[in-house]
């Protein structure tokens, strides 16, 4: 993957992604750090180390082209860790992803991965990273400092952002590079009202037949509003997927909040 | 279809396929300068006095190293001091790659968890800030060497080859050490240790040849001793350095960087679950 733009165009109902009994399994130290000290205390216990979290259980997912599929689930089900795999970022535990065209993901081209540099630095060096060229980046930069709207903050440490104005900046990389395949994952909820609603016509407008975009989302309203196709993730795996309305409603009945103002609210 | 399909698949023990690895390596090159680039300007090396204190630094540290030698042994001459200057830089340039290699991955995890690409290029980013800090001590260097009134010879060139084998070490070193470091967090803080001890086994408080020979094991586990030893040869005495000691050096350098890699290319994939 060389670049993130350049794709001949696919067509509809061509798959896109396809996840086969996708597994995903995450070794953590059960200690804050990782350290040699602790390993040679425990060798001395022989007491284990590390934890592992089962994140994915046997998913099985295909999203086609011309598909925007919300996915939606409670904190910790899985869905950040579905949505590394697709990307190529987290190497599965289990099973088989097949991926037809280029991917960008949101929070992705690792924007703010140097906080002490510019937003412009970061820019730049979360695209590079991705693969693509400096040229391409700077064919870009003008609309993506546009949309995000910083003005001069763009050229400011990036750990003087607030987290709204972090997200503007992440969602403006995500969607103005326009991949194939582009991966949202909860880059709305700290928006201000206005940008809310202009990254949501954004979204819409970048939904189209060559396309697949996946959303992940709390936004159950946002949800309803832009996707064909939802998917409910529960403790790693995929309990129900099918037409937007159905989804989430058994979601939220599953909830026990029925249409209580806090879930459809864009939060 | 003409876009390439792209399999995740559990992975296997072992080396990816090392072409392909390569190839997303290299187009990611402007990576490591650009990212090289803005690490120095952040550290205000791109400013007049940034740039003043990449050759003050080395001047300081070789002057206060000069006076330890000069309190022990009572004395000491201009020699000794160019000898002190040539291997201290260098050492420092391997010293900086190790420094800055050992977080190079943990600190990178923003990036890592968020954008898929080939993990080493953090690590050769740390030897290539290592080395745009060395550059400036090369002509520090010199002019110590034009005004001491030491002989420029042309086995003086005999230097370009250690220098790279140099390189080949600290790309290594630095490496392997990011490496360890993601499975034990405590080496960055062990790391002042290990340097400072690499420091004092290596010649470049004393020269190689007063060694005392009940000491010459150190040439043989120390990686950096017949480097910093032919170096000297080279630069301070003129001299073309033994091919022996080039050989072992070499040996060395290719062998922690081949082990080294092996472990990292081997294990970059589960980083990011491990972070
Ligand atoms: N880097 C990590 N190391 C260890 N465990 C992790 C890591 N990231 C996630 N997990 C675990 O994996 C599970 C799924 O996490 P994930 O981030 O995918 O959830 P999520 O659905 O995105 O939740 P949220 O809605 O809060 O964003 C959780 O149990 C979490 O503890
Ligand atoms: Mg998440």
């Amino acid at each position: 993957m060389s670049s993130l733009s350049a794709s001949s165009p696919h067509k509809t109902h061509e798959v896109a992604v396809s996840v086969r009994n996708l597994g995903l399994t995450y070794t953590t130290a059960i200690d804050k750090r990782p350290t040699l000290k602790a390993r040679a205390k425990a060798l001395g216990r022989g007491s284990k180390q590390t934890r592992v979290v089962r994140a994915l259980d046997d998913v099985n997912l295909d999203v086609n082209y011309g598909q925007v599929l919300g996915v939606i689930g409670t904190n910790g089900a899985g869905k950040s860790s579905l949505m590394r795999c697709i990307a190529g970022i987290l190497p599965p535990s289990q099973g088989r992803i097949e991926v037809n065209g280029s991917v960008s993901t949101l929070l992705a081209l690792g924007v703010g991965f140097n906080p002490s540099m510019s937003g412009r630095d970061n820019v730049y060096l979360g695209g590079l990273a991705a693969g693509m060229t400096r040229d391409e980046i700077t064919g870009h930069f003008d609309e993506i400092a546009e949309f995000s709207e910083l003005g001069d903050a763009i050229d400011a440490p990036m750990r003087t952002y607030s987290s709204g104005m972090f997200a503007r900046l992440a969602f403006s990389v995500a969607a103005t590079v326009r991949p194939d395949i582009l991966i949202i994952d909860e880059a709305l909820s700290t928006g201000d009202a206005k940008f809310k609603e202009k990254s949501l016509n954004r979204i819409k407008e970048l939904r189209s037949d060559d396309r697949a975009l996946i959303l992940v989302s709390h936004a159950m309203k946002t949800l309803r509003e832009t996707c064909n196709d939802v998917a409910w993730l529960h403790k790693g795996k995929i309990v129900q997927r099918g037409e937007p309305n159905q989804v989430i409603d058994a979601y939220q009945k599953f909830l026990d909040l029925g249409k209580s103002a806090a879930i459809d609210e864009d939060v | 279809m003409s876009t390439p399909i792209q399999v995740y698949e559990p992975f296997k023990a072992g080396l990816p396929k090392l072409g392909k690895y390569w190839k997303s390596l290299w187009s990611r090159r402007t990576f490591i300068s650009e990212f090289s680039k803005s690490e120095l300007r952040e550290q205000h090396f791109d400013s007049v006095f940034g740039q003043l204190w990449l050759v003050i630094n080395p001047l300081l540290l070789s002057g206060v190293y000069f006076i330890l030698i000069v309190i022990i042994r009572g004395g000491s001459d201009s020699t000794r001091y160019v000898h002190l200057t040539a291997t201290l830089f260098l050492f420092y340039l391997i010293s900086n790659s190790l420094t800055g290699g050992v977080k190079s991955i943990t600190a990178g995890q923003r990036l890592i968890l968020n954008t898929a690409f080939p993990r080493v290029m953090l690590p050769i980013s740390a030897v290539i800030i290592a080395i745009f800090k060395f550059v400036p001590t090369i002509f520090v260097f010199l002019i110590i060497k034009v005004v001491v009134g030491s002989e420029f010879k042309v086995e003086m060139l005999w230097a370009i080859p250690i220098l790279l084998i140099t390189v080949l070490l600290a790309l290594g070193l630095a490496i392997t050490i990011s490496c360890i470091n993601v499975y034990f967090r405590d080496i960055a803080s062990f790391l002042p240790y290990l340097t400072r001890t690499l420091l004092y086994l290596s010649p470049v408080l004393y020269e190689a040849s007063e060694l005392d020979p009940k000491l010459r094991v150190l040439e043989i586990v120390n990686p950096l001793f017949p480097i910093l030893d032919s170096w000297s040869s080279a630069l301070v005495h003129g001299q073309m350095p033994e091919i022996s000691n080039m050989l072992q050096g070499l040996a060395w350098a290719v062998g922690i960087f081949l082990i080294g890699t092996y472990f990292f290319l081997s294990r970059e994939r589960e980083f990011a679950v491990r972070l």
